[in-house]
C-alpha cells in the first residue's frame, strides 16, 4: 500500500485541476493539508501489517517500493514540514490563483519526495529527484522578482551538473551491473571494490549528492536560492527538500548500496567539518534574516554528514535524529521570519528591535528553535548533537568532535544576534504599528515548537524504541 | 565484426568527451543565459551517450534504451523551465546578461 503515497497526491492533482467553478483554492489548501497532517499522523502509527499488503490493483502500478525505519523518519518530516509550508502559504500568498498554483506545486513536491525516499533503483531515484527539482525551481521563481529568478537560474544550473555527475556515475556502474536496482549495483559495487572506475563512480555519484545537499565547495546556490524565494518556499526547501534530495540520498546510498568504503567515510568527515565551519562562519556577518539562517542550514547538514562519515550504528543514528530534528527547528526559524517578513515588509534585520512585545509567540517560539540549533539541553537538537559528537569521540576522532563541539558556540552567536536585533530591545518608531501574524502561522509555530520540546523531554524514552533500532537497519 | 564493434565503441566514446568538454567549455566562457542553457543541454546529450554506450558494451541495450528515453523527456522539461526563467530575466532587464544576475552577495 506503501503506493498510496504518490498516488493520492498525483489523484489530487488531477481533481483540483478539473474546469470546476468555485474556491478552488480553498479546496487545495484542504486537501494538501488534510494529505500532509495524514501522512505524518499515519507514519506516526505506523501500523506494520498495512504497509506490508500487496496493492489491490495488482501490479499495475509496480515501482518496486520499499519502507525501513529510515524511510518512515523521512515521511513522518515530509508531512510535518510540507503542513507548515502548506499553512503558511495560505497566509503569505494572497491571490486566489497564485495560491492554487502554489498547492499544485506543493503536490508535485510531494509525489517527488514521497517516491524519493520509498524507491531502491537507482535510476527511478534520479527520476524523483529531478521531480522534486523541478517544482523548486518553479517555486523559488514564484513570484519572477529578479532575486528569484536569479536564485531559480544558479539552482538550475548546479542540480542539471549534479544530474550529469550522478548519470555519468549510473553509466559507469552499468558497466559492471546487471541492472540500476540497489541490489544490483550494491553487489557489482561489492565485486569490483578495488576497480578504479568503480571509485570514480561512486565519488562521482556523492559529488553530485554534495551538490544537491549544498555541502561546503558546492554550497553557491543555496543561499542565493532560500533567501530570493517567498516565504513559504523558504519553508519547504530549507525543511526538506535539499534534505531528501542530498542527505538522506547520501544516507540511503553510502550505507545501504555502496557499503562502507574508508576513503568515502574520511571524505564525508572532511567535507561536513568544512560545511559546519563556514556556514557558521559566514551566517556571522551576515544581515539578512533569512540569509543567516541558509547558511546556518549548511552549517547543521555539515554536523550529518559528519555523524553519518563517522560510520558506527551510533553516529548513523545521530545523523538520523539530526536530520529529523534540522527539518523542524528550520522549519520553524523559518516559519518565523516569514512571520517577521510579512509583518514588517524586510528581511533586513539591522532595521528591526523589540518586536517581541508585539509578536509574543514568534518570539517565544524562535527562542525554542534556537536552542535546539544550538544544543542546548533538554531541547531535541541537544540529544542529536550529543549522540554525533559522542559517536566521534568513541570512533576516536577527536579533533572533529572539539570541532563540532566549538562551532555549536558559534552557532549560538549568530542564532542569538538574530534574537536580539528582531525581537529584543527598543522598538523603532515606525514599527509600532505591528501585530502578531496571522493564525495560519501561529499554528504551526507553536506546533513545531511542542515537537521540538516533546522529542527532547521524551528522548530517552525515544532512544532505545525509535533512535537505536533506525541505525540497526543497516548491517 | 568484432573490430567493428570495439571501432564503433571508440569513435562514440569520444565522440561523447567531445561533446562533454564543449558543453563544459560553454558553460564556464560565456555569460549569455541562452548559451548556458546550451552547455547544460550538450552535457546532458553526451551522458545520454554515455548511457548507451555503457548499455552497448554491456549487452542491455533494452535497458539503455529506456533509460535514455526517460532521460531526454526529464530533460526536455528542465530545460522548458529553464528557458521560462530566462524569458522572465529578458523580460525585467531586456537583456540576458549573467553579469547583471549578481544582486545576491553571498
Amino acid at each position: 500500500m506503501l503506493s498510496l503515497f504518490l498516488l493520492l497526491p498525483f489523484l489530487g492533482i488531477i481533481a483540483l485541476n478539473l474546469p470546476v467553478k468555485g474556491r478552488r483554492d480553498a479546496a487545495a489548501f484542504l486537501y494538501t493539508l488534510s494529505l500532509s497532517i495524514g501522512q505524518a499522523i499515519v507514519v506516526l502509527f505506523n501500523p506494520g501489517d498495512f504497509w506490508a499488503k500487496p496493492d489491490f490493483w495488482g501490479g499495475f502500478f509496480n515501482l518496486g517500493l520499499y519502507a525501513d525505519n529510515l524511510t518512515f523518519v523521512m515521511l513522518l518530516s515530509i508531512g510535518i514540514v510540507v503542513s507548515t509550508a502548506v499553512c503558511v502559504g495560505w497566509q503569505t500568498i494572497s491571490d486566489h490563483r497564485q495560491r492554487l498554483n502554489f498547492y499544485n506545486l506543493v503536490l508535485i513536491a510531494l509525489i517527488g519526495m514521497n517516491g524519493t525516499v520509498m524507491l531502491t533503483d537507482i535510476f527511478s531515484l534520479y527520476v524523483f529527484l529531478e521531480v522534486t527539482a523541478i517544482s523548486s525551481f518553479i517555486l523559488i521563481a514564484f513570484h519572477r522578482d529578479l532575486n528569484a529568478l536569479e536564485g531559480a537560474f544558479k539552482y538550475i544550473v548546479l542540480s542539471a551538473l549534479a544530474t550529469v555527475l550522478m548519470l555519468t556515475s549510473i553509466a559507469a556502474l552499468l558497466l559492471f551491473s546487471g541492472g540500476t536496482s540497489f541490489a544490483a549495483v550494491s553487489a557489482a559495487v561489492k565485486s569490483n571494490s578495488g576497480n578504479v572506475i568503480v571509485i570514480i563512480a561512486v565519488s562521482l555519484f556523492i559529488c553530485g549528492l554534495f551538490i544537491k545537499g549544498g555541502l561546503v565547495p558546492f554550497h553557491g546556490w543555496l543561499p542565493a536560492a532560500y533567501s530570493a524565494a517567498p516565504a513559504a518556499v523558504s519553508i519547504l526547501l530549507a525543511g526538506i527538500v535539499t534534505k531528501v534530495a542530498g542527505i538522506y540520498v547520501l544516507i540511503r546510498l553510502v550505507r545501504d548500496v555502496f557499503g562502507p568504503i574508508s576513503e568515502i567515510s574520511s571524505v564525508l568527515m572532511l567535507v561536513g567539518t568544512f560545511s559546519i565551519i563556514v556556514g557558521a562562519l559566514a551566517a556571522l556577518k551576515q544581515d539578512n534574516f533569512k540569509k543567516i539562517l541558509a547558511y546556518s542550514s549548511i552549517s547543521q547538514v555539515g554536523y550529518i554528514v559528519l555523524g553519518l562519515g563517522c560510520g558506527s550504528p551510533l553516529g548513523i543514528a545521530g545523523a538520523i535524529f539530526h536530520l529529523f530534528n534540522h527539518s523542524i527547528f528550520k522549519s520553524l526559524l523559518f516559519v518565523n521570519s516569514a512571520a517577521v517578513e510579512k509583518q514588517t515588509g524586510s528581511t533586513d534585520i539591522t532595521k528591526m528591535g523589540g518586536l517581541g512585545s508585539r509578536m509574543p509567540y514568534s518570539n517565544a517560539t524562535n527562542l525554542i528553535a534556537i536552542f535546539s540549533t544550538s544544543g542546548i539541553p533538554p531541547m531535541a537538537g541537544f540529544w542529536s548533537k550529543l549522540v554525533i559528537i559522542m559517536a566521534l569521540w568513541q570512533m576516536g576522532h577527536f579533533t572533529y568532535a572539539a570541532i563540532a563541539i566549538l562551532v555549536s558556540v558559534i552557532t549560538l552567536a549568530y542564532l542569538l544576534a538574530i534574537q536580539r536585533k528582531v525581537f529584543f530591545g527598543i522598538l523603532p518608531q515606525e514599527l509600532k504599528h505591528i501585530k502578531e501574524a496571522g493564525i495560519w502561522i501561529v499554528i504551526p509555530a507553536v506546533t513545531l515548537a511542542i515537537i521540538i520540546i516533546g522529542t527532547g523531554l521524551c528522548f530517552p524514552l525515544l532512544f532505545k524504541s525509535f533512535l537505536m533500532p533506525v541505525s540497526s537497519f543497516f548491517k | 565484426m568484432v573490430n567493428d564493434m570495439s571501432q564503433l565503441f571508440w569513435m562514440c566514446s569520444i565522440a561523447g568527451f567531445l561533446v562533454f568538454i564543449i558543453g563544459i567549455y560553454g558553460l564556464l566562457v560565456t555569460f549569455n543565459l541562452i548559451r548556458a542553457i546550451i552547455g547544460l543541454e550538450l552535457l546532458t546529450k553526451s551522458v545520454t551517450l554515455f548511457l548507451i554506450l555503457a548499455g552497448y558494451v554491456t549487452g542491455q541495450t533494452g535497458l539503455a534504451q529506456a533509460l535514455a528515453i526517460t532521460l531526454i523527456v526529464i530533460e526536455v522539461v528542465v530545460i522548458a523551465i529553464a528557458v521560462g526563467i530566462v524569458l522572465c530575466v529578458f523580460r525585467h532587464n531586456r537583456t540576458i546578461d549573467a553579469q547583471l544576475l549578481r544582486n545576491i552577495k553571498g
